[in-house]
């Protein structure tokens, strides 16, 4: 559908964008009427601050009940179960993790981002092969939130030296970071 | 949602969806602006709420779409099952609506 038959404007572009973080198959129904939707509200809204809490709401409900419907959410959930079952052995077994805090965070960045990464991957059409690698800003994106977090991790320890916490839990939410900066960026560019 | 699930109590967004329906078919906007009037404001849904809502209830045979000629105005209408299913429910939040009232006198 041509965009030219929308009234365009600043907003609905923003919203256009956040639209692309529901499921392919969703969109593929509903961009549409989703589209005039917003411009609706949009020209019937006497407060574009009311309008976006709106949205905002609407789009933290939506959102989640949808993730969860999809094979990746409930993979997620797997992985998100599965880590915690770890952690709770591991932690039964041999007491708190040694190390430096930021490294177990750091530590728990990369296997989530990596196991969203291979989600993604097995539940869209891939592009094999290592030649497509660093090609796509979905991949762009991924080491540019990789280099990010190095350099947070590095400045944070140099300035603030170590972090409080139990190491299980430092690496679970490192996981847990590392799993949603993956989702938003598969969700914002897509798999191809 | 489904079949089988759709005789129980239903979420605010279904009913409100069901209501805005009876008796006539609705675009999505048409749906919103009615949901908020029937709710004297009290339930707004955006966008993602509705046509999740309107997935889910056509899926479990509530709602039918009866006009697609327009992509961005496609049409919903009720079903048989929606309209017995809103009969069912409204029933229902009758009962406990009489009820409570009658447990408040007392008290």
């Amino acid at each position: 559908m041509p965009q030219q038959q929308y009234k365009r404007s600043c907003s609905l572009a923003t919203y256009a964008r956040l639209l692309e973080l529901y499921p392919p198959s969703f969109l593929q129904r509903h961009r549409g009427e989703m589209l005039q939707n917003f411009a609706d509200l949009e020209d019937a809204t006497e407060s574009k601050v009311r309008l976006w809490l709106l949205i905002g709401r609407d789009l933290t409900n939506s959102l989640s009940s949808q993730f969860f419907r999809l094979r990746l959410g409930r993979y997620v959930i797997a992985v998100f179960v599965t880590w915690m079952l770890l952690f709770a052995v591991g932690a039964f077994f041999h007491g708190a993790t040694p190390g430096h805090p930021a490294l177990h965070v750091f530590g728990g960045v990369l296997p989530g981002m990596l196991a969203m990464y291979i989600a993604t991957r097995l539940n869209r059409a891939p592009q094999n092969g290592i030649s497509h690698f660093f090609r796509s800003p979905f991949d762009i994106y991924v080491t540019g939130v990789f280099v990010a977090w190095v350099l947070l991790f590095v400045i944070g320890s140099f300035f603030y030296g170590p972090m409080r916490g139990h190491p299980a839990m430092q690496v679970f939410g490192g996981c847990l970071i590392g799993m949603v900066a993956m989702y938003i960026a598969t969700r914002v560019y897509g798999m191809q | 949602m489904g079949k089988s699930k759709a005789a129980g109590p239903l979420t605010p967004a279904v009913f409100h969806i069901l209501l805005a329906l009876y008796g006539r078919e609705r675009h999505g906007y048409d749906i919103m602006l009615q949901v908020k009037e029937d709710s004297q404001g009290h339930v707004k849904m955006g966008p993602g709420t509705l046509y999740g809502s309107l997935d889910r209830m056509i899926a479990a045979g509530l709602v039918i779409e009866s006009n697609k000629q327009d992509p961005r105005r496609i049409y919903y209408k009720l079903a048989a099952l929606g309209q017995a299913v809103l009969r069912t429910e409204s029933e229902r939040l009758s009962a406990v609506a009489a009820k409570a009232r009658r447990h408040l006198r007392v008290t």
